[in-house]
């Protein structure tokens, strides 16, 4: 990993199109700035994590149910269903 | 083009009804052509089918039939990515996570599917809003009829495809 230290107000550059400025500090937290192309997605990694793991389980699971899928409309609405 | 898939074996695929996922399905980068399947127009579950690999599917929902209320916050420069002027231009789908014994489905509505269902280019959209539940619970809660649930799509409906084998 690339290491570097910066001041506060100062930036790095990825490519030529990709810009981080780091605003603020407050206690623990970091306020940086991004600058990047539109439609280049930019997440929290936190959020990104869930997601893609969301994502996984949602393909993992649909395997169960091949491609009845209106069933399972129909056990959550209570048609058929048991509880 | 046809295309072999785990869940329908060979299928027709209209290729003017792919759609390509310009912002990733995050996990699955590398698929970015899909296709929606219809099984049945009165239940709102509806498939995602990737055209390039056939035992990638997901089971995606339309979230307004599971909870009236949602509102996704959809960024412009988002909207503008993805060319949607409109809001009757834009198509919004949430994955479905199934779970068995109990049943369990959830919604994720924290990252809907937003698509252009003009020039069908879409992206999986991660909302700002922390509130928004990655896992909505839909076991429980009550659920609109049907009748009233089916989504509307823009006129002409260029992306839902209706042909689909019998069950296996």
């Amino acid at each position: 990993m690339l290491i570097l230290t910066r001041k506060l107000g100062e930036a790095i550059v990825i490519g030529h199109d990709i810009k981080i400025t780091f605003l603020e500090i407050r206690g623990k937290q970091i306020r940086v700035g991004i600058e990047a192309p539109r439609g280049l997605a930019v997440h929290r990694e936190e959020v990104y994590r869930l997601i893609r793991d969301q994502n996984v389980e949602a393909a993992r699971g649909s395997g169960m149910v091949l491609h009845r899928i209106p069933d399972i409309w129909e056990q959550l609405t209570g048609e058929g269903a048991k509880e | 083009m046809k295309i072999n898939t785990a869940r329908f074996g060979e299928i027709p695929v209209d290729e003017s009804k792919i759609i390509t996922m310009a912002g990733p399905i995050l996990g699955f980068e590398q698929l970015d052509r899909f296709i929606l399947i219809v099984p049945d127009e009165q239940k709102p579950f509806w498939w995602l089918q990737s055209v390039d690999d056939g035992a990638v599917a997901f089971v995606v929902a339309n979230p307004f039939a599971m909870k009236p209320d949602y509102e996704p916050e959809i960024a412009g420069d988002v909207a503008h990515a993805l060319g949607i002027e409109r809001q009757e231009e834009a198509v919004v789908l949430c994955i479905v996570s199934i779970r068995k014994d109990p049943l369990k489905v959830t919604l994720n509505l924290r990252a809907p599917l937003v698509i252009n269902a003009v020039t069908k280019r879409g992206g999986q959209i991660v909302l700002e809003d922390p509130g928004q539940p990655i896992q909505f619970d839909v076991t429980g809660v009550p659920k609109t009829a049907p009748e009233a649930s089916i989504p509307v799509l823009p006129a002409g409906d260029p992306i839902r495809m209706l042909s689909v084998p019998p069950p296996l």
